[in-house]
Parts: structure tokens; sequence; C-alpha cells
């Protein structure tokens, strides 16, 4: 598959190549691209998110430990002070951010020179993009399903996978927990995402800013609605289980305020 | 059609730098014909056009036992051609470890026309749906990257996917395309049924089965609608539910209460020989299955409203009336379809 991403790149540069072959119009060239880090540090409720050993307490009295926190980020639109909106090549558009894996940044490449202030992204994988599957979606479903993001019961990504185990006043002991976000064939459960970043990330071919986001695990089930582990528990009592049903609509709603950008390092600084 | 612009400008380059005679070998296009009586395609076949290389890949793939973690159980396993594609005999299926499944293998056949897979509507995409009896316990119980490590041993399929794919690779990407360019083909619309409404030769009716053709579009035809003879939708017909298995059928999916016990409504065509019927295999005849709606439907929250008209559950059929109904599904049959050696794998 990257030879795959290689051809396409070597097309690309060729066609451009005879294009600007048949044309000497550099008037656009002067600003040229750059690139743009964005790095995914995942926290919980303001603290740092350490799995499988700190706790914490939501709002529903639920006491969480945190065992795996996946996700996918897709279709990043980048907003200019102006408004002028840059989308993201579609195909090089679906990432995953995994707290296990450290899979915390993504580089996006050939961004025009630019002030940019806001960034929309997707969660998730919109159902257009799903239906095109492995034609468009290239190797990403092999990522995918190496970091738990596929289902493989029905056909479909996981778009959030986040499980652990919890306590909680009506239940005895610690049980465990599987909040699975995506969408099936009856509801689309893909949300878009924009956030304001606080500071202006500058593009220049040798500037490249780094956006810091934050994304709070605890908005899942604990943000604008809130949805009680104690009460998705299987017959045997054992397990909590979210995978379907109204409840994932209740998180699409919750993660559209999942995340927000800290900061904004200048081109070249670290974090 | 862009990547394949892109193809075209590369290998025009690339022959221009070196000799490599086989680099580029003769793969085209099949031609896919969408019947006069048919409605359209639900899938968008563009994204993963069937190939020569493609298609004879897929069915390939679709008689190799390599898919399943034990190298026993192919796709054919379950799905015959001599019966339409199902698993004649068997009301659940048996997979690998000679497991049981919960429901009766569906028939593979105009999947093209269909926007929803399997009796809960697990998948939606042609392309994708490979992924479910590959991973299913019971099924075949292997991965898509552990199939394309044993693939890659084999000298023959490392050939036959740089044939049929402009990247040349043998991956889980390409194996889902190939597959699914196979089932895009497997295609039946030629039933003596068939030949009546498109006034071919061979399409006689006799007059017990155009009585039931008319039997059947009066009280069928709602749900079994279209020369497809199901409407792509998900329905409680009223079967009594098994307690032992408890399949909460489309609720599965979608995880809504008023999805439990609804199935899809599955096509028609060659029912004659794809029993046991239901998706739980439950009935051995298409004399039980009319039976069942004449005089079996249960109520149950979910049930599909037109089955309970006024108070009365189920359809009234008379016993000449069931006579002539399975008359007429049996002119459904196509043997041009069970018997097409396109279909059919010789190692």
């Amino acid at each position: 598959m990257i030879f795959s991403i290689k051809n396409k790149v070597a097309t690309l540069a060729l066609l451009t190549f005879l294009t600007s072959c048949s044309s000497d119009d550099d008037s656009q060239m002067a600003s040229g691209n750059g690139e743009m880090e964005l790095y995914f540090d995942n926290s919980v409720n303001g603290d740092n998110l350490i799995l499988g050993a700190s706790t914490y307490t939501n709002s529903n009295n639920e006491t969480l430990k945190i065992n795996r926190f996946n996700y996918i980020v897709s279709n990043f639109v980048l907003i200019k002070e102006d408004g002028t909106e840059v989308v993201y090549d579609k195909e090089s558009s679906y990432f995953i951010i995994s707290e296990e894996a450290q899979l915390n940044t993504i580089n996006l490449e050939n961004i025009p020179a630019g002030k940019y202030t806001k960034i929309r992204f997707g969660l998730g994988v919109d159902q257009q993009r799903y239906l095109q599957g492995e034609t468009a979606q290239q190797s990403f479903w092999d990522l995918a399903d190496a970091n738990n993001m596929t289902w493989t019961w029905s056909t479909g990504y996981r778009f959030i996978n986040f499980e652990g185990t919890f306590t909680a006043p009506t239940l005895t002991g610690e049980k465990t927990f599987q909040v699975h976000q995506g969408s099936n064939t009856a509801t689309d459960n893909y949300r878009e995402i924009t956030v304001t970043l606080p500071n202006t990330a500058r593009v220049r071919t040798n500037e490249s800013p780094s956006v810091h986001f934050i994304a709070d695990a605890n908005k899942i089930l604990d943000g604008n609605s809130k949805i009680k582990l104690s009460e998705a528990m299987n017959l045997a009592g054992t397990s909590a289980s979210v995978m379907g049903g109204e409840k994932l609509m209740t998180i699409a709603g919750n993660t559209t305020s999942m995340f927000v950008v800290d900061h904004v390092h200048a081109g070249g600084a670290e974090h | 059609m862009k990547k394949i612009f892109f193809f075209s400008i590369l290998s025009v380059l690339f022959s221009c730098q070196n000799d490599d005679s086989d680099y580029i070998e003769i793969n085209e296009n099949l031609e896919f014909n969408i019947p006069d009586n048919f409605p359209d395609l639900a899938q968008d076949i563009s994204l993963n056009y069937p190939t020569k290389k493609g298609f004879e890949l897929g069915r390939k793939l679709f008689y190799d036992g390599r898919l399943s973690r034990d190298g026993t159980i192919s796709c054919a396993f379950c799905h015959e051609q001599s019966s339409a594609f199902t698993h004649h005999g068997h009301d659940f299926s048996h997979g690998i470890d000679n497991l049981i499944g919960n429901r009766n293998t569906p028939a593979i056949q105009n999947l093209a026309f269909q926007s929803d897979y399997f009796y809960d509507g697990a998948s939606n995409s042609l392309e994708m749906i490979s992924i479910v009896p590959i991973h299913n316990a019971v099924e075949m119980d292997e991965t898509l990257p552990n199939i394309v490590q044993k693939l890659k041993q084999d000298p023959t399929y490392v050939k036959l996917f740089a044939q049929a794919f402009e990247n040349r690779e043998i991956t889980t990407g390409n194996t889902l395309k190939a597959l699914g360019q196979f089932m895009t083909m497997m295609v039946s619309s030629n039933s003596r049924y068939d030949k009546y409404v498109r006034n071919e030769s061979g399409g006689n009716l006799n007059s017990q089965e155009l009585q039931g053709l008319n039997l059947f579009q009066s009280k069928c035809a709602s749900c079994h609608a279209t020369d497809l003879f199901a409407d792509n939708s998900f329905k409680n017909n009223g079967l009594p539910a098994n307690p032992f298995l408890n399949d909460l059928g489309r609720e599965v999916v979608t995880g809504f209460e008023t999805d439990r016990y609804k199935f899809k409504v599955p096509s028609l065509r060659n029912v004659e020989l794809t029993a046991p019927y239901m998706h739980d295999g439950r009935f051995g005849s298409l004399q039980s299955v009319l039976n069942f709606y004449a005089s079996g439907v249960s109520h149950s929250e979910t049930l599909d409203p037109i089955l309970n008209q006024n108070g009365v559950l189920g359809i009234p059929i008379s016993a000449s009336e069931k006579e002539a109904i399975i008359a007429f599904l049996k002119t459904l049959t196509d043997q041009e379809y069970i018997n097409n050696p396109l279909f059919y794998f010789q190692t």
C-alpha cells in the first residue's frame, strides 16, 4: 500500500511538472506550501490520561479506570483568517489516534502558506467514504484493524474505542466497560467538529506550526448528555457495553465538544 | 476513471524508460448489463468495476479454503452453486470445526441490486461484505491480514493479483475487491418467469402458474417487490421467536428495540432451490412457508402492519391458491445461473 501511495505522489508530481512546463505563471508560487503538525494530547476531565492507572469519578458518580482510548479523526479542513478553506486531500485524510499505541501526531503536508485560525475535522469515517469501500480507503482498514478500530461481525469502523473498568453506587465490585462508537447501516454517527485556534497558526515553506489539541475522554459519557454505564449492563451483570442504538447518537452529540485546541506552537518549536 | 487515466500516463512514461514487456498485463473490463425487467443498481459498481482478471481472481478466492483458519472452509462451502449459492439441507450452516451458526445461509445472487446484506443488515457494501463470514468464529474464523500472508506464499496468487490490480499487490483491500467483483457479476435473470415478462422464447407460463403470478402480486408483492422479489427492507413477518436462539434480528445491528425480530426480506429468485426457508431455516418446504403465512403468524410489538389488517393476522390463502403460488414460484428457478460455468471454478 505504501507503494500505491508513492505511485500517486509520483503521478501528481509528474502532472505538476507537466503543467508547470506549459505555463510559467509563478505569481501563485510566491507563497509556496508548508506543513502543519497536529498533536492530540489525550486527557480526562482536565487531568492526564494514564491508561490502566489512575481512576476518576464523573458527574454520574461512576468511577472509571480507562484501559483504552483510540479514535479516528478525518477530513481535515484548515480555515484561514479571511475564511478561505483549505480542504486536505481526502484520500490522505483519515488518521488513528491511539493512546496505547502512542499515535498522537498527524503531519499535514502541502498546506498553502497562510494564517490559519480554525480547523474543522470529522470524528470517525463519513458514510460516503465508507460506502466507497477499499477503493478509496486504501490501506486504512488494515491500520484500523491493527488498532482495534474495526468491527468484524458487521462491516464498519469503530470511531471511538473506549474501554476499561468502573464502579458505580448501584453495583457491587468492579465491572468492565466497552464503549464502541460508530455508524451502522441505520444511523450515521459521524460528526464534524470545528475548533478555534487560540493563536494563529502561520504556515510558510520553512515554518511548520504545531497545533496542540486536548481530547477529553470524559466527554464521551459525561458531556452535554449523560450516559450511565451502570444502565448498560449485560444480562449476566458482569460488563457494561455501549455499542448501538440511541446511546451512540448521544455520544455523537457529546463528542462535538470533546476537543479543544490548547495552544499553537510557531513553526519549528517543540511542544 | 481518474485512476485509470493517471495509470495510463504512468505506463507511458515507464514504458519510455524501460522495455520490461511484462510490466503491463492485459486486463479488460467485463460487460455488466442490467436486465430489462430489473430495477436500478443499489450499489455503485463503478467504484470496483469487475475486470476479467479481477473476476477470475475473485472466483478462485471464493472456492479457496485458505480463506478460513484451518484451510477447510471456503465461501463455496456454504454457498453452493447448485442450490443458488446457499447451503442445501442445513437449517443452520456448519462452518469451521463443525461449529453451527444461528442463521440459514442466504443466496448469493443479484447482490449489486441490494442495498443491505445479511438478515440483519450488518453490511451495506458489496466490497466489504466478505469481512463478516471470514471473521465469524463459527464460519471461517480467519483474519484478512492472515489471509494475505497465506496468499503471498503462493506464486500463482502473486501472479494473479499482479494481473488483476494496478498496484499489483496482494493486500486485504485487493482481496475484498476481487471477491466483490466476482459477486457483482453473479446475476440471476434468466428464469422462465424472466423470459415470460421479457417476451422471450421459452417464456411460457401455464394457466396455474399465471394464476399463481396474479395471486402473488396481490398477496405477496408488497414486500417481495419488483422483479428482484425483495424490497431491501427489514420486517418482522410474525415468526414466533425461537426461545433457544432469541435472535433479535435487525436490532442486533441498530440497537433499536423498534427493530426487534425484523429480518431482511429475502429475494424469492431460485426459491425452489434454496430450502430451508426463513432466517433460521425452520421451514423445509414452500408449502410450510405458505401454511405459516396463512395461519401461523403470531403477534408481537414489531409485527409488520401489513400482516395484521383489521385484527386478522397473516395472509388469507386457500389450499388451491397455495398450489398455484408454489407453481409460480418454481418459474423463478434459473437453470442458466446454477449451471453457468463462469461461476464454477475448477482447479
